[in-house]
């Protein structure tokens, strides 16, 4: 290959990679409040598989399993207790973003009591993570209080509809 | 008791059980979904099934039953409901053997509540206790979170259709002078005697 055919060729290479990308980069710089909201609801998506597998066993819909029990809780632990705090950008509550999010204005207001719910709720994941795997009894007894903390915030700061 | 009245029994015994197990199994399903908790919540969806099958019952009681029980002992139009209506402050005892009017109107809303109420709850689900009805996983969620919303508005309006129907009872009692409690006792009502 003579050199001109080789840099033709690299040319439309890298443009056709420049074009590919623009695109990409353009998607990324877009709407950055919509990330956000995919992002926690993706992690709220993580909540609910860790907490419903608990939930299942100290139901008996699922036959209790400590090591899987131990996985779940501690896995729930893990992303309970991640700071999220980007993912909750002003403008991203459901009178902004009809149709994309339940979170509610009131999260945002001066008078929120989202912190306190959020530390309710991590206070009783860490003790559903300290006994999840010593047996179903124990599991069962501290269930109830991961249930109160999730409803803690979908009570309050939740819309019921999009 | 004054002149024209006499005491008859108007209610049966199964409409009277089934009256009493209503309050019940509805004052329990409102108190266990109201105050809702992991511990509480499948008593929640028993008191939601017993009362379905109180409303079946009374379905087929109302289409096959005795003619007392019938939904066509119901039926009222609007000539009596307005009669009716314009006399409702006169102190005097109604003295249907039945449901008067005003009661039947009463009665159709509640029944019709309560069956919204128990079929909504059947495709529910309570994303916090991780509790669903038996039918949740049947409908996409995007509809599943319309009914939930339904179901909790009809939890208001039964609240304050109970409301209603327990001060029309007191109402009865205090101004009309016409005991309504012992007669869904008993059976025995205050009826006019031409009735």
């Amino acid at each position: 290959m003579n050199s001109i055919v080789r840099k033709v060729v690299l040319a439309v290479s890298l443009s056709g990679v420049v074009f590919a990308l623009v695109p990409q980069v353009h998607a990324a710089d877009d709407d950055p409040i919509g990330k956000a909201i995919k992002a926690r609801r993706a992690g709220f998506q993580l909540y609910s598989f860790y907490a419903g597998h608990l939930f299942g066993m100290a139901k008996g819909e699922i036959e209790y399993d400590a090591e899987l029990a131990s996985t779940m809780a501690n896995n729930l632990n893990d992303v309970v207790n991640l700071n999220n705090g980007s993912m909750w950008p002003a403008g991203s509550d459901n009178t902004q973003r009809k149709g994309k999010t339940r979170a509610k204005p009131n999260i945002w207001s001066a008078d929120s009591k989202i912190g306190e719910k959020s530390k309710t709720l991590k206070t009783a994941v860490a003790d559903v993570a300290g006994v999840a795997g010593n047996g179903l009894d124990g599991l069962r007894e501290k269930m109830g209080a991961v249930g109160k903390g999730c409803k803690g915030c979908h009570d309050e700061y939740r819309a019921k509809d999009f | 008791m004054s002149n024209g009245y006499e005491q008859r029994a108007v209610w049966l015994l199964p409409i009277r059980i089934w009256h009493w197990a209503l309050v019940v199994s509805v004052v329990a399903g409102w108190l266990l979904g109201y105050y809702r908790d992991f511990s509480i919540m499948q008593w929640h969806f028993y008191a939601g099934y017993f009362t379905g099958g109180l409303l079946v019952i009374r379905l087929l009681l109302g289409l096959f039953g005795p003619a007392s029980l019938r939904f066509s002992a119901l039926g009222f139009n609007w000539l009596q409901l307005k009669s009716y209506v314009s006399r409702f402050l006169s102190r005097s005892p109604s003295g249907v053997p039945g449901h008067n009017p005003l009661g039947s109107l009463s009665v159709i809303a509640m029944l019709l509540a309560l069956s919204v109420q128990v079929i909504t709850g059947l495709f529910s689900e309570d994303d916090a206790l991780f509790f669903e009805g038996p039918l949740a996983s049947s409908v996409s969620s995007t509809i599943r979170l319309q009914l939930i919303s339904i179901h909790h508005i009809a939890a208001s309006v039964i609240l304050w259709l109970v409301g209603l129907h327990i001060a029309a009872i007191l109402f009865y009692l205090i101004w009309k002078k016409e005991n309504l409690i012992t007669a869904m006792i008993t059976g025995i009502k205050l009826v006019k005697k031409d009735k």
